[in-house]
């Protein structure tokens, strides 16, 4: 669509308002995070740092047990993404290939799954958790990250309706497994939708907040957004050190985000699409 | 080993993970809710009494339940009225414009950030001493718009409701880009044939071909607002008193701090109601205002 020449001056209003409105909050944090106690209390908060002084990201890392953060998050993304990739073609692989008597019942309990509301669930979802003998370990998020759910297993199923069954069926001449054909066949050609799915789940579980908060309350398992709500708690007036650590937690998913934004879309367009 | 029996064995061994995990962490929980909803449970005691529909009477005279739920209708309705704005700016990003791949990566930043952080990014904007927007104001000559943003309560719920849009909006944009994308441009180039100006063409080809997103994002609008919890439990923990509680975070209290996990649980199931109900109520407003005419 091409646009008016009335139209340009206010588009570029418009954007350039959307632009500042995004970013001055994060400027005014990144200024935060570069000024020493006395100068952050003397200056004003929109004036930049007079010297970049790096004590509050040392700081950060140093009592904010950032680095657990990372190491555990890192964990979490790293098992959890892998599994939830799998298990998720895997899932799209059967309702998609063979048909079967309780294929209509599995397609009703993820749309169930669906509406199951994020957090009230917790309510219930504690004591298993904790009966499980799960509670206050890595494998509690790790196992509740890893299950599919219906956008994905659409997302998938649009994929391989792509993937041509003669090819399944040239492999069965030459007398594959179904195994075989899911390993070496349908998994390598579905990577470019799961690449796009594990990206959002990345930045999904990443930012996640109440999960690891509710089941790992020890020390030695914060994650980057658990060990920030406590460094918050701690040293709660101390707003220079508070946005280090802040600019520390917000900077890997941004960055992941600026590298494969490309990706992130695609997915996201797919998704909106067909959903 | 024959196709018909490997066939069994491989739709059994593929769904035995997907579905023990939904079963056990989504669908099993929910049933226990409903259970639980019926009986005075207090989390921690090995046996619980079964109490028929109290739990459910009780929560419709809560006031501080009915409070929370209207916090909650706030957050729909000005996401709701942001809705032509987010379509506006999709529609503009949309153009062919050398800046607006640029654009489009703002535009969606704030989705991306780690929710903790930008609760405490607005925490720190919002703070009475020496906060940013305060002195901003000030410098400006807007002393007497200056507020008290995390602590009076008349304010609160708006201050909480800005940084939802600030973090959600930008998807709902990106939402509504992928539906404009899959309008054919063939539609557009016809219209101009025929005469019809940007605004018949917004009206008459753009809407109705993004009548689908335009329903996600109704739907998502529902859920979130209904579910609105991080915001709240990290800025305000739903203080002053709790003028800024949600549905959720008063839910979640009930369960976790104050132990009545009976009564959370029928709070639970009656949130889970109010989704499907209120979901589809929007969705049939919404068709037969002649959003489905496509």
């Amino acid at each position: 669509m091409t646009m008016g020449w009335k139209a340009k001056p206010f588009y570029y209003l418009l954007f350039a308002l959307i632009t500042v409105i995004v970013l001055i909050p994060m400027a005014l944090v990144v200024f935060a995070a570069f000024k020493p106690t006395a100068e952050l209390s003397a200056s004003s908060p929109l004036a930049l740092p007079k010297s970049l002084y790096f004590g509050n990201l040392e700081a950060a890392f140093v009592k904010g047990n950032i680095l657990t953060g990372f190491r555990n998050t890192a964990v979490l993304i790293a098992v959890s993404v892998g599994a939830n990739m799998v298990l998720g073609t895997m899932t799209a692989y059967i309702l998609n290939r063979f048909d079967f008597r309780f294929r209509k019942l599995i397609f009703a309990m993820f749309t169930v799954a669906m509406i199951v509301p994020y957090y009230t669930t917790e309510v219930a979802r504690f004591q298993i958790i904790k009966g499980l003998g799960l509670y206050d370990t890595l494998m509690a998020p790790i196992l509740i990250y890893a299950g599919t759910d219906l956008l994905q297993i659409f997302i998938f199923l649009q994929f391989m309706e792509k993937i041509s069954v003669q090819l399944d069926e040239s492999a069965m001449m030459d007398g594959a497994s179904y195994f075989r054909i899911f390993r070496s066949i349908t998994f390598p050609l579905m990577l470019p939708a799961a690449a796009t799915l594990a990206i959002i789940k990345v930045v999904e579980i990443m930012n996640d907040m109440y999960i690891p908060f509710l089941y790992m309350p020890d020390k030695d398992l914060h994650t980057l957004s658990t060990a920030l709500m406590t460094f918050v708690g701690e040293r709660a007036t101390f707003w220079n050190e508070l946005s280090a650590a802040i600019l520390i937690v917000m900077l890997p998913a941004v960055l992941i985000y600026l590298f494969f934004q490309r990706y992130v879309f695609a997915g996201l367009m797919d998704g909106a699409v067909k959903g | 080993m024959s196709y018909s029996m490997q066939k069994k064995v491989i739709i059994v061994s593929f769904l035995a993970l997907p579905i023990a995990l939904l079963l056990l962490f989504l669908l099993y929980p929910t049933a226990k809710l409903l259970q639980l909803s019926f009986t005075d449970w207090n989390g921690i005691s090995r046996t619980f009494e079964y109490v028929g529909l109290d739990n459910y009477a009780d929560a419709f005279r809560m006031p501080e339940l009915w409070k929370s739920l209207y916090n909650n209708w706030l957050y729909f309705l000005i996401h709701a009225l942001f809705i032509p704005l987010e379509i506006m700016v999709a529609v503009f990003l949309n153009a062919k414009l050398r800046a607006n791949p640029f654009f489009r990566s703002i535009v969606f930043l704030p989705y991306v950030i780690n929710g903790v952080a930008v609760a405490y990014v607005f925490s720190y904007l919002y703070n009475p001493i020496n906060g940013p927007i305060n002195l901003f104001l000030q410098s400006i000559g807007l002393e007497s718009w200056i507020q008290r943003w995390l602590s009076d309560p008349g304010v609160v719920n708006y201050s909480l409701i800005a940084v939802s849009l600030w973090r959600f909006c930008g998807l709902h944009v990106i939402l509504f880009l992928a539906g404009l994308q899959a309008i054919p441009q063939d539609l557009y180039e016809a219209s101009k044939i025929d005469g019809a100006g940007p605004m018949r063409q917004l009206w008459y080809i753009t809407i109705p071909g993004m009548s689908l997103v335009i329903e996600i994002v109704l739907f998502l609008n529902v859920r979130g607002a209904l579910q609105v919890f991080d915001i709240p439990f990290l800025i305000t923990q739903g203080g002053p008193g709790n003028a800024s509680s949600t549905f959720t975070l008063f839910t979640v209290d009930t369960a976790f701090k104050f132990n009545n996990y009976g009564l959370a649980s029928t709070m639970a199931i009656l949130l889970m109601i109010m989704i499907i109900v209120f979901s589809y109520i929007q969705k049939k407003l919404f068709q037969a205002t002649g959003g489905g005419r496509s």
